[in-house]
Formats: C-alpha cells, sequence, structure tokens
C-alpha cells in the first residue's frame, strides 16, 4: 500500500501517525513545496520579531527523530501541479508522476492577496501564513520603522501588538467595527483594543485599504475614507484560502474541498485541515475553519480512514485562544447573538458570556479566567443539555462542584467517553 | 492503564493532596519551600460545595484532545502512556486549556513563556504524591 500526503504540516504529520499506527508495512510519502522541517505556524510573529528561533526545539511541530521513528519518506520544495484521481497520480511541477494507492490533501490555506487593492506587487509588501512570507519580513525588519497591517485577525492582531513592542510604528486596519471580528464581540474586543493602544498601535477601524503607492518599495496606503498613511512596508493579513490549484474535477470545491463525514473527498482520496470544507456544527454549514486543533483531528481521522477505520468525524466549530498584552482570552463557537439566551459577566477585565439555543451552549468567551474553557468546549461539542447547569455559568469558580453527582463520577471515572 | 481514581465521599478537603504534589514537583522537594517559596502550582485542585468535595486531576484521556491542539508537539503521551507536557517547548498558548474537556490545565511560567501545568502521574514514583498523602482513600491509584 502506497499512501501519499500533499502537505508537511498539522495535517499531514497527523495523517502519517495515524497511517503508521494501523499499517506499520504501508509506504508513506509525504510531498511539500516548503523546504524545512515542520514547524509552528503559530509562532511565526514571534520568530520574526526574534523571540524564538529555529535553533530552538520549541518552533518545530514535531521532534527531529519524528519521520525516522516512523518510516516516513519525504519529497520536500517540490510543488504539486495537478492531481489525476482516476489514475490515482499526483503530478509534479517538474513533470514526475507518483503513483498512489491512497491519497490525502493537507495542503493547508495561504494568505489571500486581495484582487481589489492596487500596488499589490510592490515592494514591501508582506504576508505571514508560512516560513516564506515570514522570512521576508523578519529579512526587512531592519529597514523597516512604519508599517500598516491590513486585517485584525489572529495573525494581524498579533503581529500589531508584536511588531509594536519592538520599537515599530504600526497602524492596523480593519474592515469591521472592531478587532478580531469573529473571535470577539465588543465588550472583550475593548479590551483587546485598549492592549494595543497602550503598546502604541494606532487602530483604524471600519476602512479598509484600496491602493498601495511607492517608487518599487510601497511608501504610501490610501485607504477607502481617502485618509492616506506614510509607511515603508504593509503586511496583508485578510484571511487565508485553500490552495486546492491542483485538484482534478472528481473532488469537489465549496471554498475547500468537500468531504464526506469521514473526510474523503472521492474514491482513494481524503483532504483534512485548513484545506478541507467541513460541517461546522455550531452555524450548520460546511466551510474550511482553518484552526490548527482541528487540522490535527482531521487529519488524524483522515489517516486512520485512508488505513483501512471508518472513523467518523462529527465536525468542528471556530475556536481561539490569544494573549495581547495583560489580556488573554478564549473564545468558542458564536460570539454574539440577538435571538438567543446569553447569559455575561462582566467587571472591568474580566468577562464572561455564554450563547445558549435550545438549552444547548453554542457559544463562549471567557477574558482573563480562562482555565475550565474546555470544560465548555465539550458541551458545545456534545450538545450537552444545560438547562440544569447553566445557572452556575457565570461563577469565577466554576467546575465538577456543580454538575450532577451521579454524571460527575461517571464523566471522572472516565465511564463516558469524553 | 492505573489512573488516579477520584472518590469524592471520602474525601474530607484537607487539601494533603495539593500539597504533596506542590512537594513532588517543587525544585527543592522541602514542603515549605515547595509551597512559600518556590510557589509551586498544584496539579490537583481540590473543589469544595458542601457537601461535596473532591480532587480532581488530569484523567489522561485515550483520544486527548490537548494533544491534537497542541502547537509544537510539548503536550505528548509518555512512554508509560501518559499525558504530558514538555517544559523545555511549551510556549503558553492555552489551546490545551481551550479544549481539556475535563478543566484540569493550568497557566503557568517558564522563564519568558508561559507553561501549561498539569498532572505527570509522578514519573520518578511508582505511587502518585497526591495518592500516597491522601489520608482517606479519597484517592487512589488503580485501573479504570
Amino acid at each position: 500500500m502506497k499512501y501519499v500526503i500533499i502537505g508537511n504540516s498539522v495535517a499531514g504529520i497527523n495523517a502519517a501517525t495515524a497511517i503508521r499506527q494501523n499499517d506499520t508495512q504501508g509506504e508513506i510519502l509525504i510531498i511539500s513545496d516548503e523546504q524545512t522541517r515542520p514547524y509552528s505556524r503559530p509562532l511565526l510573529p514571534n520568530w520574526v520579531i526574534g523571540e524564538v528561533s529555529f535553533s530552538e526545539e520549541r518552533m518545530f511541530y514535531r521532534r527531529n527523530d519524528f519521520f525516522d521513528k516512523n518510516n516516513i519518506q519525504t519529497l520536500l520544495g517540490q510543488t504539486v501541479e495537478k492531481v489525476d484521481t482516476k489514475q490515482k497520480t499526483v503530478i509534479l511541477s517538474n513533470k514526475e508522476n507518483i503513483n498512489y494507492d491512497k491519497l490525502i490533501i493537507a495542503s493547508g490555506a495561504n494568505a489571500i492577496m486581495p484582487k481589489n487593492i492596487t500596488g499589490i506587487d510592490l515592494d514591501g509588501v508582506y504576508t505571514l501564513t508560512n516560513i516564506k512570507g515570514a522570512k521576508k519580513l523578519k529579512e526587512d525588519l531592519v529597514k523597516i520603522n512604519s508599517i500598516v497591517i491590513v486585517g485584525a485577525g489572529l495573525i494581524g492582531t498579533k503581529m500589531a501588538y508584536d511588531l509594536s513592542k519592538i520599537g515599530k510604528k504600526v497602524v492596523l486596519v480593519e474592515l469591521a467595527k472592531r478587532v478580531l471580528f469573529p473571535a470577539l464581540d465588543d465588550y472583550a474586543a475593548v479590551l483587546i483594543q485598549e492592549q494595543l493602544k497602550l503598546s502604541g498601535v494606532d487602530i483604524i477601524l471600519n476602512d479598509s485599504v484600496v491602493e498601495l503607492d511607492g517608487d518599487k518599495t510601497v511608501s504610501q496606503v490610501t485607504l477607502s475614507s481617502g485618509k492616506k498613511i506614510l509607511c515603508d512596508a504593509c503586511l496583508l493579513s485578510v484571511g487565508v484560502a485553500p490552495n486546492v490549484a491542483f485538484v482534478d474535477q472528481n473532488i469537489k470545491l465549496d471554498r475547500g474541498i468537500v468531504v464526506d463525514d469521514y473526510l474523503k473527498a472521492c474514491d482513494d482520496c481524503y483532504a483534512a485541515g485548513d484545506v478541507a470544507s467541513i460541517y461546522d456544527i455550531v452555524v450548520n454549514v460546511r466551510r474550511p475553519i482553518p484552526i490548527l486543533p482541528l487540522a490535527a483531528r482531521e487529519g488524524y481521522i483522515a489517516g486512520l480512514n485512508a488505513s483501512g477505520h471508518e472513523v467518523k468525524f462529527g465536525g468542528g466549530f471556530a475556536m481561539n485562544s490569544i494573549e495581547i498584552g495583560k489580556v488573554g482570552f478564549i473564545s468558542m463557537g458564536l460570539i454574539e447573538s440577538d435571538t438567543d439566551e446569553v447569559l455575561e459577566y462582566k467587571k472591568d477585565d474580566k468577562y464572561r458570556k455564554f450563547i445558549i439555543r435550545d438549552n444547548k451552549l453554542i457559544g463562549v468567551i471567557l477574558v482573563n479566567n480562562v482555565e475550565k474553557a474546555g470544560m465548555f468546549n465539550w458541551m458545545i461539542e456534545k450538545k450537552f443539555d444545560v438547562s440544569w447547569i447553566k445557572d452556575t455559568f457565570l461563577n469565577n469558580d466554576f467546575g465538577w462542584k456543580y454538575f450532577d453527582k451521579a454524571f460527575r463520577v461517571l464523566r471522572l471515572d472516565r465511564k463516558l467517553q469524553r | 492503564m492505573k489512573l488516579v481514581k477520584i472518590n469524592e465521599d471520602n474525601c474530607v478537603y484537607c487539601h494533603l493532596c495539593e500539597v504533596a504534589c506542590k512537594t513532588e514537583h517543587s525544585v527543592s522537594k522541602d514542603i515549605i519551600k515547595a509551597v512559600k517559596k518556590e510557589n509551586v502550582l498544584s496539579r490537583c485542585t481540590v473543589e469544595f460545595n458542601y457537601p461535596y468535595s473532591a480532587s480532581i486531576m488530569c484523567r489522561h484521556c485515550d483520544d486527548a484532545p490537548c494533544i491534537f491542539a497542541c502547537q509544537n508537539g510539548s503536550m505528548h503521551r509518555d512512554e508509560r502512556g501518559y499525558v504530558v507536557v514538555n517544559t523545555q517547548t511549551c510556549v503558553g498558548c492555552w489551546m490545551c486549556i481551550m479544549v481539556c474537556p475535563y478543566g484540569v490545565i493550568k497557566q503557568g511560567k517558564n522563564d519568558d513563556w508561559g507553561l501549561s501545568i498539569k498532572c505527570d502521574l509522578c514519573p520518578d514514583r511508582s505511587i502518585p504524591a497526591c495518592v500516597e498523602a491522601c489520608p482517606n482513600e479519597a484517592l487512589t491509584f488503580e485501573e479504570l
């Protein structure tokens, strides 16, 4: 049996791990256009400002012996040009053909380059979803004094804070009315915005970039409001789009690769991670949810299924954990609603918010008291009936003590699987 | 696989498990220093809500969500099969906390980085410190 995996990051690595657990003999080949050993993408902003380096083990996703220990072959620095799911072949850009018995597409997603911004091809325009983009920014960092960051998502916000911390002048431009729009509501976003402002970040909301100007290198950014900002660099962080350019017509696309409940895209072909369009159990739609915990689980399940198991992937939902300055938060699922039951506790920088629909928890925001977050995550995932316990959610000491005894004992004795 | 079984009916809220845990995970291995100087975080937490009390710690899930959520492999399964954190590589992103179904991971520090603190089932002992310290068999070490 020959397994080919496209992508050498979280989903691909977990797929290979699962396959090797099931099939000790089969040949596993991971193809990636990146040359590096798999690394931790969330650490790229820290790497750019020099807080961590590739000489440190924490920069990497797996220990150095991972590939040898699991007998996994790699083909690095090669771009996949086409996948032929009928002939069961992967065609590389150097025209080499690689046959497979089972294929797992875990090619991830890359930064969106907004087409409606003119001048995007100028020097001094950066993205930060992979090592190539991050490296360019890191190398040029010494000559950058002021930077405009477009898009206040997780990458944009974290990078804005980090660059400001090392003394760069940062302007953060966001189209929505607040930073971290899909992850936080107004109250929590203001807490983050205060931290950003304290560190010197200039935040512009409800506005977008329409034009980049400069002689070879970007030197001025024009916003749709007409405002002009002088700068010597621009970071685009308006979101990511799945890497799907190489798929054939047997693979259906709907933003990402459409998969069934077993993460199968078509016969003998699976997709996992940021590239896959999966079922969002909170919003009830299929869409890519490009977050690391889901990529790992999807990769693992795709690997199990490719190697003979039939494990269902129950779907996922958005969740995020981030710290900006003194404010740390975890949010999951839906973060605001006018039509559902909303429980809130607000006091300065302490904030707890829960959204409940039909007695099921569908959204949570926790600020600065996050250690029990996973218990709520479990309730969302299991569609747990919270009618009898929701009154305790706003307590800062929420824990097992508020559960019904019989249920608590069963859970803690591991008699109820997770 | 042996785990710490939580027998809540036997717990009398004495916190000795926490003291033993802090001491075991301290540098000095001295009770006073561990609790008052080193400020070690206890891996188990005693909860109280009369008449209930119990000491809660990692359940070492077979299908551990924290391992999947970890951004750099710090959260992993050791050779004994227990879920442990590599303290040298953890960066404190709290994604393990975000997904832990038991809520048993704490936020610690390690130099410039955050550090996830959780039960490691005392790798240097045959019986975990909390179990040994419990005067009332509210914690026992057995197959679950």
